[in-house]
């Protein structure tokens, strides 16, 4: 048993939640986050750029004799994006994949963040590709690459501007690591360092009414 | 509007990576004394990367078939090789299937031999076809790089596609390596511990040489190589070489894919091909071979006895040939006695281009 009372008292809901405080009220509203970031696999750049809809927040407040001593946002999210790297000499990676995210928002804004999802995979060779037929005659193939499953996991972590400064952005840091599949009849694994911003035109919306 | 704005900027952004990409495919062809481009030729559900670095309007070029199965070209390309080789050839660093930098998707029902020396009649293909059909081509096969070499020169027509062919700490044979391996690590197993020299290792050593005689399974013959490369560990007068040290050196500036190599070379390492292996010998065919053989070994390499380069010089045909042995290399050579390989290499491809 605890000695101290915890009660909790929020709740969960969708993008719609019915909250009871305001700041609760203020999260419920974002609807659709935009992101754009800096994708690095090893040390080669890239960029990624997409889009998460929340699917689901539960907002905390835990309580110690009436008052409160920790606040937090758990979310649940849907992301679709777009992701690139080049790897000179060996090939640049279009990848499209889909994450669920499991995101919690301190009250004070610091966010960590575990995802994980499939995707789809196509490379092109860095550099000309040439074939040649049983009569020793070469060819040049156009856009030569490869197709590949893709699974991706990754955490991070990052800041909500809005808790503190009521702007609409969060910037965030991520590790994530691709597994390509079936590469050379095995898996390739990739380690993808993913730095940038978060855009929530919903808050900016939800501010404008007020 | 935000939503339109949002669709456009992924679309320019995929246009982008597309237009991108078709850039890096652009054919680009150097003839100048430090060029280095690669290229990829796909076969059979691989593509393999070649590197072409080096002096390319010297029109000689010297192309490195890489131990393994599964390892790297790579590792090969050294600032020493560069420097006393590259600037007089274009040193040629070609990637085979499921190693290094070659690509594919599910391809590892092609991991064969035969394939193997395909890849590599078609890589010469495309080098003709880049640089010209009159250039001086010469061959650098190196322990698994040597069976493909043996394989491919003892095929018919295949020689005059080149004009020599060097053969460092090759094996053309495999039954015959698993016995040479055996032999000298019982003899030397022997010597060693009778100098009380490291006598826990070399006692596991011989115990295993002494219980395992002959007929070796593929299991065997993988203890035997395991056992090898200890061997050479144990020799103090033969150089080390720092796995770690070389990745700092070049992973970045080279550009190594390290994960892809990994991938590949534990894929390569695990497959059913090394059964087939097991029982390749090229001794017999080698008497058909008739260009000029230059043959470098290092005295301490366990993995492919100096024994073996004595069985490959005495079967070829050639009436240019010569073998050196370097005193403190062990299966390596191209690293651990960079002066003699780089020199004995000069003077074989001057000699004959």
């Amino acid at each position: 048993m605890l000695k101290s009372s915890t009660i909790i008292l929020t709740l969960l809901a969708t993008t719609l939640c019915k909250a009871q405080t305001d700041s609760v009220n203020h999260i419920s509203e974002r609807q659709l986050i935009l992101k754009l970031a800096y994708n690095s696999s090893l040390i080669y750049p890239g960029i990624s750029a997409g889009i998460e809809f929340p699917i689901l927040h539960i907002s905390t407040q835990v309580m110690e004799n009436g008052k409160i001593v920790r606040n937090y946002t758990k979310s649940r999210l849907l992301s679709g994006k777009i992701n690139w790297y080049h790897h000179p000499e060996f090939h640049d990676n279009v990848y499209l994949t889909t994450e669920w995210i499991m995101r919690r928002t301190g009250y004070k804004g610091f966010i960590s963040e575990f995802s994980m999802g499939p995707g789809f995979s196509r490379t092109f060779l860095s550099g000309t590709t040439y074939a040649v037929d049983d009569n020793g005659n070469v060819t040049v193939i156009k856009l030569s690459g490869y197709s590949y499953a893709l699974i991706t996991i990754g955490c991070g972590f990052g800041y909500d501007y809005w808790c503190r400064k009521q702007l609409p952005y969060e910037i965030y840091a991520r590790m994530n690591l691709i597994s390509m599949f079936p590469y050379n009849s095995t898996v390739s694994f990739r380690p993808v360092f993913e730095a940038g911003i978060r855009y929530i035109p919903g808050l900016v919306k939800s501010r404008n009414r007020k | 509007m935000i939503r339109k704005l949002n669709i456009t900027i992924r679309f320019v952004f995929f246009l982008w990576c597309i237009l991108r990409c078709a850039a890096c495919q652009k054919e680009r062809i150097t003839i100048n004394s430090s060029a280095s481009e690669a290229f990829y030729v796909a076969n059979d559900g691989a593509s393999m990367r070649v590197l072409v670095q080096g002096n390319t309007a010297g029109n000689t070029f010297i192309l490195v078939i890489h131990g393994g199965p599964g390892i790297s070209s790579y590792f090969y390309n050294t600032r020493y090789i560069s420097q006393n080789l590259g600037d007089k050839y274009a040193m040629v660093y070609w990637d085979q299937r499921n190693a290094g930098a070659s690509q594919g998707n599910a391809n590892g029902r092609n991991l064969n031999l035969d394939q193997m020396v395909e890849d590599l009649t078609k890589v010469i293909t495309v080098l003709k076809f880049r640089y010209g059909k009159d250039m001086s081509l010469f061959l650098l096969g190196h322990s698994f790089g040597g069976l493909i070499a043996a394989d491919f020169i003892t095929r018919p027509g295949n020689q005059e596609m080149v004009r020599g062919l060097i053969n460092a700490d090759g094996s053309h044979n495999y039954p015959l390596n698993d016995t040479l391996t055996r032999q000298m690590l019982l003899s030397f197993g022997k010597d060693q511990i009778s100098k009380r020299r490291n006598v826990d290792d070399w006692e596991t050593i011989v115990s295993y040489c002494n219980t395992h005689t002959g007929n070796f399974n593929l299991e065997e013959s993988q203890q035997l190589e395991k056992y090898a490369t200890e061997a050479e560990g144990l020799i103090d007068s033969v150089k080390k070489i720092n796995i770690p040290s070389l990745l700092l050196k070049y992973s970045i500036a080279d550009k190594y894919p390290l994960t892809a190599i990994l991938s590949n070379l534990l894929y390569s390492e695990d497959s059913d091909f090394n059964k087939e292996l097991a029982s390749a010998q090229f001794s017999s065919a080698l008497k058909t071979v008739t260009i000029p053989v230059l043959l470098l070994w290092g005295k301490y390499d366990f993995t492919c006895p100096p024994a073996l380069g004595e069985d490959f010089y005495n079967h070829i045909s050639s009436a240019e040939k010569r073998i050196v042995i370097s005193p403190s290399s062990g299966h390596n050579i191209m690293l651990q006695d960079e002066r003699l390989f780089c020199d004995e290499v000069n003077s074989f491809v001057l000699k004959y281009r």
